[in-house]
Formats: structure tokens, sequence, C-alpha cells
């Protein structure tokens, strides 16, 4: 009885060590908030549409493809760097990409994109930042994946660089062809 | 590599904001009615700022601090229940953006243990009150 | 070239750890004094003459040196710059293992006759944990590590921690981490040498527990103050995990310090304290692991850099496998008979030792939590002050009553009439004190009320023991003496310094007042029967930085003009951020503090100010605790001394 009290300090002891080795393994970044939106879908909204100065009606749209939602802005540098891929992946794979323009001026947003060129399908301003409350979102970029019946599959928290690209384009086919 | 650019990004988005330099609660955002303004001021310091991690949202100087203060704000007066609150940020950010981790099978152990220790700590005592008084009769 | 010399020196004082790890091994031995008495004093020379290399470096700005040209500027005044040496992850290291080393030599001064056996195999532990940091350092954060081309200027420093108390803070806390490391290595001493050699230990491990445990808590404070003025709300405690590396040490070392004084006064509890004195060690490197591996965010998290973390956590698993096994086999050699009554000293002392080990349990598994769910589920919780202030308060108000009364119960057992007995005029005083300062302030607030309670408590039993002390002083029933409890003058003034923190603590969570408004020139607001006038706001130009710099007068009710304070926000253009200067007027009352927003002509400027009571007895108090900790060391070094006799 008085040695198995003896030992519960070491079992204790390595059990941490062996939570803490495999966190430290994983890769892992611990300022990286899982979205709780995966498998629901997509949080309806209505908005301004920068681009036809339309209402875009959120449950109008989600149906049908695959689409991703990419919330962005002008003021934000990571998404000036993620901006070829987005073009790349609206250019040269077609697929259908929605932009959220975060807390932003609708007018410098334009001409950002005239300047860079333009991978959205449609642009909707966000200008309080609520769509971006709604879907979770708290840091710029973020990039969503949503499957043809409209529920959110995927989140990409940060820009879509030379490195993610290839990853992250083989999470859209592998949601594609569920 | 990954990890750089994601420190990166979050510097993006701290000093793009730092520059500006508020420190949480404006005096715009303060509500007319004392007795809801406390009662937003009391969410809100309940509410984890996501992108300064460890601090509340009502000591925070970020603009999704401010945002989500706002928010919050508009919710008080329209007189949702604290409950309904915490629901509507939990469903977008989870409980990640409780300051007070919510009771669940999850965090079971995380409340009940500390009263565990407690409990293991009087048993100790007494044990030793116990044996001391036979020590000395 | 000094950065050279500085690399060189490192690898030299791991040779001389290394030398000195391998010598103890033959104890009682002539050779092994002289060789060891070699390492000590060389590993103390080597680990100076590197981390002096390094300061050197910031000091000229050699950006040859890839951490000076990652930390430093040329436009740094001297002394943030000697500062940035350990402001870093890499010079942090450094200075630990120059701490080690002092302390090392320390545990070498003790050398005597009858003690070599002891001291020796302390030595070699303290020469085990010396080469796991110097290894660490050397492979993977070496602070001389070149970088090629030589860059013209740094690349500047977080202006945040450009600031006084933030520049002594890691320093005093290393005292305290590392002094713990002195504990640990006399324990492992103690329980493989056994207790067959008539020595004791436990008065050898004091000084160091103490060291420890006062620098510690002078460390927390002086890293509370900061925040308490830097971060800009008047907060000083936040439940950071890195708060919380620190706190628990400090927790254990409380307990360690009490119960050593149980160790040498009735024999009893040693198992216990040789435990207590591992834990505070693995706890201490576990939050340095913690805080430097990137495990988990932190607002001042060194690194992100995981094989530096499987490093510490091989070295904490075989110290810790190693300690907790020894102890699991040779601690009953230390098997004690004494049973402890609870109606006694050492009784009250044993709750209280258990109660903060409650607390520190519970501080670590909300520190932990999170990440034992992370890696379970795919879920993130967070842990943050409404847990710990729900879980820690109601532990600690009965640990505090236990320690007001302890003064009063001598030791062995007594009946809990005669407790009460002596209490009772002290339940009177708190009674009085608090209905004082309650209506002082006018509060109904149930925490103030407890708190207040909680602060007069201790401070009621210190005053009637005091009273009762001299009585016998003075008096003429000298006889009688043997029944009063003796007590220092340390332990008192560590018990008031608890108490005066306590009211701190109270005054300024309970009773603090805001007032956040937008105002232009020449505009006035009231905070608590204070009248603020903002005068004016101007550009200052600072060494590396610029600030714009508001001057607010503050009157009193009698319309007085009692000070001018002047908050400053403050642009770092090299490194591009800026940072936010409260102004604080204080008195022993309350402090006023003001801090800055944005704004502009038009529209005026953010104002936030801070009526905070109480609050700098928060520092008093730790201040106090840390003095009564210093003559404590003072007079165990003493009793250390007769020892050699």
């Amino acid at each position: 009885m008085k040695r198995k009290i003896l030992i519960l300090p070491i079992i204790l002891f390595f059990t941490l060590l062996i939570v803490f080795f495999y966190l430290l393994v994983i890769d892992r970044n611990p300022s990286e908030l899982p979205s709780v939106l995966i498998n629901k879908e997509v949080p309806s909204f209505q908005a301004k549409s920068l681009m036809t100065k339309k209402t875009f009606i959120s449950e109008k749209e989600f149906n049908g493809e695959i689409i991703l939602v990419n919330f962005f802005a002008t003021w934000c540098a990571p998404c000036l760097q993620e901006h070829q891929y987005l073009k790349k992946l609206s250019n040269q794979r077609g697929l259908k990409i929605i932009g959220i323009n975060y807390k932003d001026d609708p007018t410098t947003a334009l001409a950002w994109l005239k300047k860079l060129g333009n991978p959205y399908a449609d642009v909707i301003a966000d200008k309080k930042g609520h769509i971006g409350i709604d879907w979770g979102v708290y840091g710029l970029p973020e990039t969503f994946i949503i499957d043809s019946k409209g529920v959110i599959k995927y989140r990409l928290i940060g820009p879509i660089t030379k490195k993610t690209y290839k990853a992250f384009y083989s999470k859209v086919m592998e949601i594609e062809n569920l | 590599m990954k990890k750089n650019l994601i420190t990166t990004f979050i510097f993006a988005i701290i000093i793009k904001f730092t520059i500006v330099n508020s420190y949480s609660v404006e005096p715009e955002e303060i509500l007319q009615n004392p007795q809801q303004e406390i009662r937003a001021r009391n969410i809100s310091k309940n509410i984890r700022c996501l992108v300064c991690q460890n601090q509340s949202i009502d000591d925070s100087s970020a603009p999704l601090a401010k945002d989500l203060r706002e928010l919050i704000r508009i919710k008080v007066q329209k007189n949702d229940s604290d409950e309904e609150i915490y629901k509507f940020l939990t469903d977008r950010y989870g409980d990640f953006i409780l300051l007070k981790p919510p009771l669940k099978i999850s965090t079971f152990l995380l409340w009940c243990l500390p009263f565990v220790f407690f409990v293991i700590g009087i048993t100790i005592i007494v044990q030793q009150n116990k044996k001391s008084k036979k020590y000395i009769s | 070239m000094i950065a050279n010399l500085g690399n060189f020196s490192l690898w030299l004082a791991l040779f001389f750890a290394a030398l000195q790890f391998g010598v103890s091994y033959r104890k009682n031995n002539k050779s092994t004094l002289y060789l060891n008495k070699i390492s000590v004093y060389s590993l103390l020379l080597f680990t100076l003459l590197s981390f002096l290399s390094l300061m050197y470096c910031y000091i000229v700005s050699d950006f040859s040196v890839s951490n000076v040209y990652l930390n430093s500027h040329t436009t740094k005044p001297l002394v943030y710059k000697i500062s940035a040496v350990w402001g870093n992850h890499e010079g942090s290291m450094l200075l630990w293992i120059l701490v080690l080393s002092i302390f090392n030599y320390f545990i070498f001064k003790l050398y005597n006759k009858n003690n070599i056996i002891l001291i020796t195999k302390t030595l070699e532990t303290q020469a085990f944990v010396t080469i796991g940091f110097l290894l660490f350092t050397v492979l993977t954060s070496n602070p001389f590590e070149k970088i090629i081309p030589t860059p013209t200027n740094g690349l500047g420093f977080n202006p945040v921690l450009q600031d006084p108390a933030l520049a002594i803070h890691p320093p005093l806390l290393y005292i305290g981490y590392v002094g713990f490391s002195a504990a640990f290595s006399f324990s492992i001493s103690a329980m493989s040498v056994g207790n067959i050699e008539k020595v004791p230990w436990y008065n050898y491990m004091k000084p160091f527990v103490l060291a420890a445990w006062t620098f510690l808590t002078i460390g927390i404070a002086f890293g509370s103050i900061w925040a308490y003025y830097e971060l800009g709300w008047g907060g000083w405690w936040f439940w950071d995990p890195v708060e919380n590396a620190s706190f628990m040490p400090w927790l254990l070392g409380t307990a360690l310090v009490h119960s050593l004084v149980t160790v040498e006064k009735k024999k009893v509890l040693q198992k216990w304290v040789l435990l207590l004195a591992i834990l505070a060690f693995l706890l201490s490197v576990i939050g340095t692991f913690l805080v430097r591996s990137g495990i988990l965010t932190s607002v001042h998290t060194f690194a992100l850099d995981p094989t530096r973390g499987i490093y510490i956590l091989i070295f904490i698993a075989i110290l810790g496998g190693y300690s907790l096994l020894i102890f699991a086999k040779n601690s009953k050699k230390f098997f004690d008979k004494n049973y402890i009554s609870f109606m006694s000293r050492e009784g009250s002392i044993l709750v209280n030792n258990i109660l903060m080990i409650v607390v520190c349990a519970s501080v670590f598994l909300g520190t932990i939590y999170p990440l034992i769910i992370e890696a379970l589920s795919n879920n993130k919780i967070s842990v943050g002050e409404p847990y710990y202030n729900s879980t820690v308060i109601p532990i600690i108000i009965p640990a505090i009553l236990i320690m007001g009364i302890v003064p009063l119960i001598s030791w062995q057992k007594t009946s809990l009439i005669t407790i009460l007995k002596k209490t009772f005029p002290s339940i009177m005083l708190t009674f009085a004190i608090t209905v004082t300062i309650l209506w002082i302030y006018r509060s109904q607030s149930v925490l103030g009320f407890i708190g207040i309670i909680l602060s007069g408590w201790i401070i009621s039993n210190i005053v009637f023991t005091l009273f009762e002390q001299s009585k016998i002083k003075y008096g003429k029933n000298k006889f009688i003496k043997n029944s009063v409890p003796k007590f220092t003058k340390s332990m008192i003034l560590a018990h008031i310094g608890v108490a005066l923190l306590i009211l701190g603590i109270t005054g300024s969570s309970v009773w603090q007042k805001e007032k956040i408004t937008r105002m232009k020139i020449n505009d006035e607001t009231i905070i608590h029967n204070y009248k603020v006038i903002f005068k004016e706001i101007k550009e200052v130009v600072g060494k590396n930085y610029v600030a714009i710099q508001g001057n607010f007068w503050i009157y009193n009710e009698k319309n007085n003009i009692i000070t001018k304070l002047k908050p400053e926000n403050r642009f770092y253009p090299i490194t591009n951020n800026s940072t936010s200067e409260a102004s604080i007027h204080t008195n022993i009352l309350r402090d006023l503090y003001i801090v800055l927003g944005n704004g502009n002509e038009q529209d005026g400027w953010i104002v936030r100010v801070y009526y905070n009571p109480l609050v700098v007895w928060i520092w008093i108090g730790a201040f106090v605790i840390f003095l009564g900790g210093i003559f404590s060391i003072n007079s165990n070094l003493k009793i250390v001394k007769r020892l050699s006799l």
C-alpha cells in the first residue's frame, strides 16, 4: 500500500511528459483555433455585393458546386501575398471564389482588385465585420471550403502560400470527390 | 517555415492595430443605462480576445475585441440573457472564447479535481491527527 | 573576437561541470575535495566570462553576433542594451547558467569536516543539472552564433521590454528558479547518502530554499509592477501561463520554507520536505519548458522551436525520473514515528502546507488542462481568470485564517480552548480594524469584507504575540518564558508582508474606480472627489522613440492642485510599434492612474482615469516579505556556520 503511493508521482509525471511530447511532435500551431462551423451549413447573411451592387443572399448562392469563401482586406499584408494563389485557383482550376471584403473601404478594395486582377466571382462588403463574426473569423486572411450542399468542410487560417497551395488544392479536390 | 508565415501574419494584424493606441472600452461604446453597461462589462470580462490570446476582450485593444464588445452591448440592449449571448459567441468561436470553461464531460475533471485535491488534503490531516492521538495515548 | 571568447568559455564551463560531476563519485577523499575546488571555481569563472562577453557584445553593438542583431539596436539606451542580454531566450539561458554556478559555488562553500559526503553528492547532482543546461544552451540556443555578412544595424528590441522593472525582473526570478536546484540537489544527496551520516541536511538546504523563495517573491512582484503600469488598464495579475509558471514554484517554496522549520524543530515531516524540494525544482523547469517550447501561447512567450522543447523534455524526464525513483526507494529511511496533532504549531504548518499544495495543483491543472484537451480531442478551451478566482480563492481563505493563528500556537499539542482564549483579543481587534476600513471605503462588497478580515486577522495576531513576548522580556515572570512560543523577526516581517499584500489586493480589485471619457484641451472630469483637467498635449522625442504627451492637472476636493500627470503614447519607428506609458500618482491610500488613448484636436482624446485604492501595498507587502526572507537567510547562515564548528 505504502509503496504504491510512492510510485504514483512517477506515473503521473511520465503521463504528463508523454502528453507534452505528443503536443511537441505533432504539427500544430498553438495560436490556431479550430472552427466550430465545420460540417455545418453556411451561416445565412445578406449583404451588398461590391461588383453587382445588388444584395447578396447567401441561401441562394451556396448550392450546386464547391465554393471557396475568402475573407480579405486591402490593409492586410498576407492577403496581398495570397492573392496570386487565389487567382491561380480561379483562373487555372476554375474554382468559384467568393471574397468577403472585411472591414475595408469599398472604393479602395475595388481599385486594389482592378490593379491586381480579380479572382472573385463576387465580392461582398462586410464593413462592420459582422459577417466575419458569424463565420468565426479572427484574423485575416481566412479561407473556407464549402461543398456542393452548402456545408462548410474546411477552414484555412492564414494565407495560401507557395508551400501550402498544393495541400490546399488537394483538400478542395478531396471534398469535391466526396 | 509554415510557422514563420503564420507568425508574420499574426504580427501583421497586431501591428496594424497597435499603432492606433486605444485600450479596451472606448467612451463611445459605453451604454447610457449603467445597469446594462455593468452587465456588458461583466460578460466581456469572461470573453477571451482571440487575437491576443490571454486577455479578455474587456482589456484588449484588438479591433475584433472592440467589435465583439459592441455586439455584446447591442444584445444587452435587446435584453438578451447572458446565456443567449454566451451561446451566440460559442456557436461561432467554440468554447475557446470563454475564459471560464463551461462544465461539460470534457471539463469535468478540470472543475472537480481541485475539490478532490482538497478532500485528499483534509483526509491526510485528519489521519495524522488520529494517529497522533493513538501515539500519545 | 569577444564573441569567440564567450563561446569558448561556455565550452570550458561545460568541461569543468563535467569534471565536477566526474570527480564526485569518490567521496570522502582529499583529491575529490581538491578537484572539486578547481572545477567549482573554474565553472564560476568561465560562465561569468561568457556572460560578460555577451554583455560586451551588446554594449558595443557587435551585430556580427546574431543574437545581438536580433535583439538590439544602436539607438538603445545603455541600460537596456545590458538588460537586452537576458531579454531573449538564448541570453537568458546564459544568465540561468551563471546563477546556477553561483549557487554551485555557495554549496561548495559549505564544506566542513563533518559533511564531506553530503556536500560532494550535492555538488555531483548540481553539476549534472548544470551540464544539462549548458548542453541545452550550446546545442540548441547558442547566444554567440554568428551572422554573415555583418548587418549594419540591429532589428531593435521589443519596446514594451524597454523598462526598468522588466530589466531586473528576470535575474530575480532566475535566482528563485535556480535556487530550487540547490534544494533539489540537497534532497537527492540526502536520500542517496541516507540518514546514516548524522548531518542535518535540512539545515544546509534551508538557506537555499529561503534565497530561492525570497527572490522569487520579489521577482514576481517586479513582474506585476511592470504589468500594472505598462499594460495600461491597472491590472497587475492575469493568470497568464508565464505568471503561473512562476507562481507554482512560489507556492511550493512557501510550503517548503515552513515545513523545513518543522523538520528543524521537531524532526518530523522529513520525507515531505524531500519530496517538496524535488517538486519545486521540477515545477520550475517544467514552467520554463512550457514558456520556452512554444507549446502554449502567452502574451510573453519567448520562442517557437520544437527541438528545444524536446531537449528540455528529455532533460526533465531524466531529472524527474531519477529523483522520484530515488524518493520511492530511499525515502523510507526518513520515516518518522512522530505523528502530528492538528492542534499544534507543526500541525497548523502541515495544514497550511497541504492547502498550498492544493492551490498549486489547481493552478497546475488549469495551466495544462487546455493542452490535455487539445491532445485528446480536436477541441480547444480556455482557462482564464474566472476559473482561477473560483478555485484558488476558496482554498486560500482558510489557509490564511490558519496562518494568522500559527504564531499563537506552541509546538506540541495544545487544546482548542487555549487557542480560543489566546486568540480572543485578536478576534476583537480584527473586528475593529474591519469595521474601520469598511467605514472609510463605504463598501458592501463581500470579497472586500473577507480581504480586510484576513489582513486584519494576521496583523492583530502578530500584535498580540509581540505584546505577550515583550511582557515576558521586560516583565518579572521569566520562568514562564517557555510557554510562549518563540518566533523571529523574519517571520513577523514576512507575515506582516502577506497581510499588507492582501490589503492591497483587496483594495485594488474591489474598490477600483474607472472613468473612460473623451477629452479636449481644458476639459475636466471627476473621479472619486478628484478633478482632472486636461491642460495640453505635445510631442516629445526620446532616444529611440517619438511620443505625444498629455498634461493633466489633478485637483482635490478643496481645489488645491495635487499633481500633474503626463501619460505618453510612444511610437518606436525602428520596430514599428508603439507603447502606452501610464502616468501614476501614488500615495499610501490610493493611486491615480491616467492613460492616454488616441484622438485628435477636433474630437478630443480618449482618456482613461483609474482610482486604485491601496494598490501600493501590494508591492510594499512583497518588499516586506522580501526583507523578512533576507533576515531569515542571514540567521540561517549563522546556524550553518555554527554547524561547522
